[in-house]
């Protein structure tokens, strides 16, 4: 409709320039309340907080200059050894970096994903999550250390499993839904997903939020001490939380026995959860990470009870900082899953296996020329979908089309499992190889030791988050 | 950045003197460090005496030349990251904090009941990495610093690990190990004289050993004076080792 004429003559600005955006009432505002007008329900997606929220990028790091000394980059030693749950287990979780792979779900992932994301870990030194459903033979076979989650659906969750796992985790909430259950849209459930969980095929899942063994931390501590004499006190038990009320949740998931806390924040990613979930629930990582270390530290805890923290975490800067902020190790679920190929445009059909079968048993770690194959174009598909390449959460509908997600046989088909490890373990090492770049230019041997007096931060928001001052000020908003 | 240098007597011949060859060595120091000068002397007690200043000016006005002693460390500072003040100056002195009452240690403490000054000092050269993760260990086991000095943490945790029953060069060990950053440390106690370096030794460190006496200097002109250094064996000291005389 054209604007009016002002009275002093005719509007000069072109039509589309006339109206401000309507911030509260802006055009993707119009098409949700449209799409629920028209459907009755809301929307589901999958991955973590699409909106900008305060996060690592805010921060930055104090490195070495007159005052302080770097350590040589490629002579002097950083290292990354990580040790996680030694407090009780026999045998803790010895990791070669700080990096770790975030539980997600065979089901919500394809089973050559769940296999490449463990070959990939157990190429690097480091360790992956099972997720919702259970521990499927590829992921135990492929994974030097598997962590073991139990969750409040019980799928799949058995002894058997759970005697084979290097850790337990049990999982009170995750960042992208902190009080909500998983979810698993039946188009997902397949004959093999649907055996592994006890239930029918091809219908929507909805798992439980909070589990029937436990209704808080005093009846969690006894559900702790039944899986420790099942793994008879052997392996750490970690707990894992979407970051809420974090100081309180960290004291007691301490109180009832955990040898490791797991904060998600709330940039931390899904399968599939109601938008509303993921957008409006929860607290960034920047904030949740400095609570969980000072409730941790307040409890003289510090390095005895191990701290992992996840939720957008992508680049080896925000390891980095996320160690100095006093995290043990950070976990890793979204970012993976892009070096696996998600949202990449294209899959490669390898040369030397056309049937696409992959799994031929190899370790893994072949040069890139192992892989040579054709890129087969797949942006019509993501089209299909109503979304683009780079731009894709369409995780719960099962139809990726470079098969991370997916359980259509012909789709999975399309990722293999080696050239993923492969791309996943590159992407780790050089997460690695920053981490420790980092640390050494603040004068570190180990990358355990950057520590909050290393970082600054760049916005008001941040600094009172992370409890950092503003650079260059001496200023901690709100201490 | 700082110059440090350290003194330690194998017998009594120069006991007289130990003020006078400190003082040598202390001139040899003083460029490295403009801010500020301190000592620790060694003799039938122990004085630690600090300044802000000239180095030279301190170490006339307190009549360092005159001083005797078996043992003595002195420090010449250029702040990196914490202020200029007398309480800012090295060497900083530490008592072990006390053993908990009804502990073994505490009660062999308790029956030995002699007058030693029991305080361990420390100078420093260079700058730590990762202090303020230490600090906060540190006081979360009660034992506090006075100052937001880097080398302050250091003088704690070695205190802190003899406390805990570590002998000196066991403490030293484990400070290398657990400090990052780069160190040059002297260290004396009632009874001992100690270097240790970190893991690149790039600060600089010269040791000369006598039959009567040992010193340790970060330049080699600061050596220059101490009688029979033409007799001496002169070394730079390898990283992460320590060097302990006792008397």
């Amino acid at each position: 409709m054209p604007h009016p004429d002002t009275i002093d003559g005719p509007n000069p600005w072109p039509a589309d320039k006339r109206y401000p955006p309507h911030h509260t009432f802006g055009p993707p505002v119009i098409a949700e309340i449209r799409e629920r007008a028209e459907l009755g329900r809301y929307p589901i997606r999958g991955w973590g907080a699409r909106r900008a929220v305060p996060d690592f990028d805010d921060l930055l790091l104090l490195t070495a200059s007159a005052s302080r000394y770097p350590l040589e980059g490629y002579r002097e030693r950083c290292d990354t050894r990580t040790v996680l749950g030694a407090r009780r287990a026999a045998r803790p979780v010895v990791l070669d970096i700080p990096i770790t792979i975030a539980g997600m779900s065979f089901g919500s992932l394809s089973a050559p994903a769940k296999e490449a994301l463990g070959r990939a870990a157990s190429l690097v030194g480091t360790s992956t999550t099972t997720g919702d459903g259970g521990m499927t033979p590829e992921e135990r076979s492929a994974s030097t250390t598997l962590v073991y989650q139990c969750l409040p659906s019980r799928y799949g969750f058995n002894p058997v499993d759970l005697r084979a796992a290097d850790a337990v985790e049990i999982v009170l909430g995750q960042g992208a839904k902190p009080g909500g259950g998983g979810m698993l849209l039946g188009q997902k459930v397949g004959a093999r997903v649907a055996g592994m969980r006890t239930l029918p095929e091809g219908v929507d899942q909805r798992s439980a939020s909070r589990h029937p063994d436990w209704t808080g931390p005093d009846d969690l501590k006894i559900k702790i001490e039944e899986i420790r004499e099942v793994t008879d006190w052997q392996v750490p038990v970690y707990v894992k939380i979407g970051a809420t009320r974090v100081d309180h949740d960290v004291r007691l998931a301490v109180a009832a026995g955990a040898d490791v806390v797991v904060v998600d924040g709330m940039q931390g990613g899904t399968g599939a959860t109601q938008d509303a979930f993921i957008e409006h629930t929860g607290i960034p990582t920047l904030a949740a990470v400095r609570l969980a270390a000072e409730a941790l530290a307040d409890l003289r805890l510090t390095g005895d009870v191990g701290l992992i923290i996840s939720g957008g975490v992508r680049t080896g800067a925000d390891v980095a900082k996320a160690l100095a902020l006093g995290a043990d190790a950070v976990s890793l679920g979204v970012a993976p899953l892009v070096a696996l190929g998600c949202n990449a445009p294209t899959y490669r059909r390898l040369a030397a296996r056309t049937d696409g079968a992959g799994g031929s048993g190899g370790p893994g770690d072949e040069p890139a020329a192992a892989f040579a194959g054709v890129e087969v174009d797949v942006t019509t598909e993501y089209a299909a979908l109503g979304t683009a390449a780079g731009h894709c959460t369409h995780c719960h509908t099962g139809r990726c089309p470079v098969g991370v997600t997916t359980q259509d046989d012909e789709l999975a088909a399309r990722l293999d499992p080696e050239l993923g490890a492969h791309r996943v373990a590159n992407y780790l090492r050089a997460l690695a190889m920053e981490t420790a770049m980092l640390a050494r230019a603040c004068g570190k041997s180990d990358v355990h030791r950057l520590e909050p007096e290393d970082l600054v931060a760049l916005t008001v928001e941040a600094a009172a988050m992370a409890g950092v001052p503003l650079a260059g000020t001496d200023w901690i908003p709100g201490r | 950045m700082c110059g440090i240098a350290g003194l330690h007597l194998k017998d009594d011949t120069y006991r007289d003197r130990l003020g006078a060859m400190v003082a040598g060595m202390l001139r040899g120091v003083a460029e490295r460090g403009p801010d500020s000068a301190g000592v620790a002397i060694h003799s039938d007690g122990l004085e630690v005496l600090k300044a802000v200043g000239d180095p030279l000016a301190f170490a006339a006005r307190i009549g360092l030349a005159t001083r005797s002693g078996v043992r003595a460390l002195a420090h010449t500072r250029m702040a990196t990251e914490s202020a200029v003040t007398a309480a800012h100056c090295h060497p900083f002195a530490v008592r072990p904090p006390e053993p908990a009452r009804g502990t073994a240690a505490g009660q062999a403490s308790a029956a030995a009941a002699t007058p030693v000054d029991t305080r361990l000092c420390l100078v420093h050269n260079g700058s730590f990495a990762n202090h303020a993760s230490i600090r906060r260990r540190l006081a979360d086991e009660g034992v506090t610093t006075e100052t937001d000095n880097d080398s302050e943490v250091a003088a704690r945790y070695l205190a802190a690990r003899l406390a805990a029953g570590d002998d000196l060069a066991a403490a030293l060990r484990r400070l290398t190990a657990t400090f990052d950053g780069f160190f040059t440390l002297a260290v004396t106690t009632a009874d001992s004289f100690a270097v240790v370096r970190d893991p690149i030794a790039c600060k600089p460190a010269i040791i000369a050993e006598t039959d009567r006496w040992v010193a340790m200097v970060s330049e080699y002109r600061a050596l220059l004076g101490l009688p029979g250094l033409a007799d001496a064996a002169v070394f730079e000291p390898e990283p992460e080792e320590v060097y302990l005389w006792a008397s």
